[in-house]
């Protein structure tokens, strides 16, 4: 009764067969059914962060005994927007020694891509918007496309701290998503497929009747997995511990500094929305995606564990201290891609044995 | 029809940010050019329905090649690099050489592939391309990561610190 999925795609084909019988051309409808559709997930994208950062604001506050924003609405709810709405209004400033171009195309890449991302996620049943059989594949790739808006934020702005910054962005984002794939691995192993929705799907069962058969919970290869792949998410978002490409006390505000106005809250949309992605890929991959608990409908399922999920992230920011720049390179190199290699053998022994 | 005009119009877009790679005189404009037709590509691949192609293309080649690629120019620039031509006094003699390549690809290719029907509609590619891997295919597909095994090992040979390996 309460699926979103199954009553969206009734409305939408209510819709068009009314379109239809009243002279629409069928290629027009269709068209105007998948703008709609595209335009709806672009506004999920563009919604979540100012979610985001009005929660991130909320938990640092309570964290360090704060109340946080208080005075924009009821317990500062409109903070975010007020904010949105004052760097709508500023002046957006290109440095005279900066690469006009790259300066200007380089939020628009760093965003861009994270839209494209949200695409092939299972929101709960019937709520993905292109199914693809490569769909892993094709977010890992598509993110890794946000790092060039970086690097071109790094070099565009004509400044030296936004260039270490940028090299420092490179060199991680690049190491880091080494491990983050191979984490993957083990479940394209497992269930045989690249899909997310086909990893989400096989893991709503049960095993005697009510324990979950989510991926976390087959041990040792789920909590391993798990646990490298959300290291790696951490440090592909640029956030603490692993934002040095950013890190205040060293380069200004990093690759960022020479921005204002949409342009920063640009990149900062591309942060934000890849959180929310990140979250949404481990609860589809190890938390079962829209597998219910009793008669919650899948799709508010699957969004409290993605925000359980992004709560955690925002837990990390505020209490775990930076890395030093070595130290996370060699937890990358020594670390993490070789238990990932590990894992990914213990997988292969498991099917072994399971067949 | 529109499957041939989209193609046109990617084949465009590869074409002329391959020529903004070779005339551009910024080096970082050049790569940035590079990561864009490398994108493009990617593109004409999902349009033939190779999807696993399409979305390995983006990872290894601009998620992967062109940001180390970024990072080297980032690391290695100086100040008459921008303004410096990329080119030298026998690009004339290149451009000959690289028409004559080309036609003679673009002939050939048309003896070899002209019986290959295209096919129609989106499969899934993934599966297919992993059972050829380990089947028909397994001998070349090892050889291959056996040089890459080689590679990574040069790699780490050029890349250690000599005083650290004079060490016993």
């Amino acid at each position: 009764m309460l699926e979103l999925g199954p009553f969206l795609s009734s409305m939408i084909q209510g819709g068009r067969s009314w379109a239809v019988s009243h002279g629409v051309p069928p290629i027009g409808a269709q068209i105007a059914i998948m703008s709609m559709e595209v335009g709806i997930t672009i506004l999920l994208v563009s919604l979540v962060p100012m979610v985001l950062v009005y929660a991130e604001r909320k938990v640092s506050a309570f964290m360090q005994a704060r109340l946080g924003p208080m005075e924009v609405g009821p317990f500062g709810i409109l903070q975010t927007l007020a904010d949105g709405i004052k760097l709508m209004f500023k002046e957006d400033v290109i440095p005279e020694g900066a690469d006009r171009w790259v300066h200007i195309f380089a939020p628009i890449i760093a965003c861009g891509p994270a839209f494209v991302c949200f695409a092939p996620l299972p929101f709960g049943k019937g709520l993905t918007l292109v199914d693809l059989d490569t769909s892993i594949l094709f977010i890992f790739a598509v993110s890794g496309l946000s790092t060039i808006g970086i690097m071109m934020g790094g070099w565009g702005s004509g400044n030296k701290f936004s260039m270490l910054g940028g090299i420092r962005a490179a060199a991680q984002l690049v190491s880091y998503e080494i491990p983050r794939v191979l984490s993957v691995v083990p479940l394209l192993m497992f269930y045989g497929t690249q899909s997310l929705k086909g990893i989400a799907l096989a893991q709503q069962a049960r095993i005697w009747g009510f324990f979950p058969k989510w991926f976390i919970f087959y041990f040792p290869i789920g909590p391993i997995a798990f646990i490298i792949f959300l290291i790696c998410s951490v440090a592909e978002t640029n956030r603490t511990p692993f934002d040095i490409a950013e890190a205040e006390s060293e380069l200004v505000a990093g690759f960022h500094t020479e921005f204002s106005g949409l342009k920063f809250a640009l990149f900062f949309l591309a942060e934000y929305a890849y959180v929310f992605l990140a979250s949404a890929m481990a609860a589809a991959l190890f938390l079962g995606g829209g597998d219910g608990f009793g008669i919650i409908p899948t799709w508010i399922s699957f969004l409290m564990k993605t925000f359980a999920m992004s709560f955690t992230f925002l837990w990390f920011r505020w209490t775990f201290p930076r890395m030093r720049v070595d130290q996370l390179m060699s937890f990358c190199w020594k670390f993490l891609l070789p238990l990932a290699l590990i894992n990914i053998l213990l997988t292969g022994a498991w099917i072994l044995f399971r067949s | 029809m529109i499957e041939s005009l989209v193609f046109y119009f990617l084949a465009f877009l590869v074409i002329g940010f391959a020529v903004v790679v070779v005339t551009s005189r910024n080096i970082f404009h050049s790569a940035l050019a590079l990561t864009a037709a490398l994108s493009v590509v990617a593109g004409i691949f999902a349009l033939l329905g190779a999807d696993f192609l399409a979305a390995s293309q983006v990872l290894v080649y601009v998620g992967g090649i062109m940001i180390i690629m970024l990072f080297v120019v980032m690391l290695s620039q100086q100040p008459t690099d921008a303004i410096r031509s990329q080119s030298n006094p026998q690009w004339p003699f290149a451009l000959l050489f690289a028409i004559a390549i080309a036609a003679e690809l673009v002939q050939k290719y048309r003896t070899f592939f002209g019986a290959v029907e295209a096919r129609p509609g989106i499969l899934p590619t993934s599966a297919p391309i992993g059972r050829l891997l380990l089947t028909e295919m397994v001998i070349p597909f090892e050889a291959v990561s056996l040089v890459l095994l080689a590679a990574l090992v040069g790699a780490v040979v050029f890349a250690q610190d000599r005083q650290e390996s004079r060490l016993p």
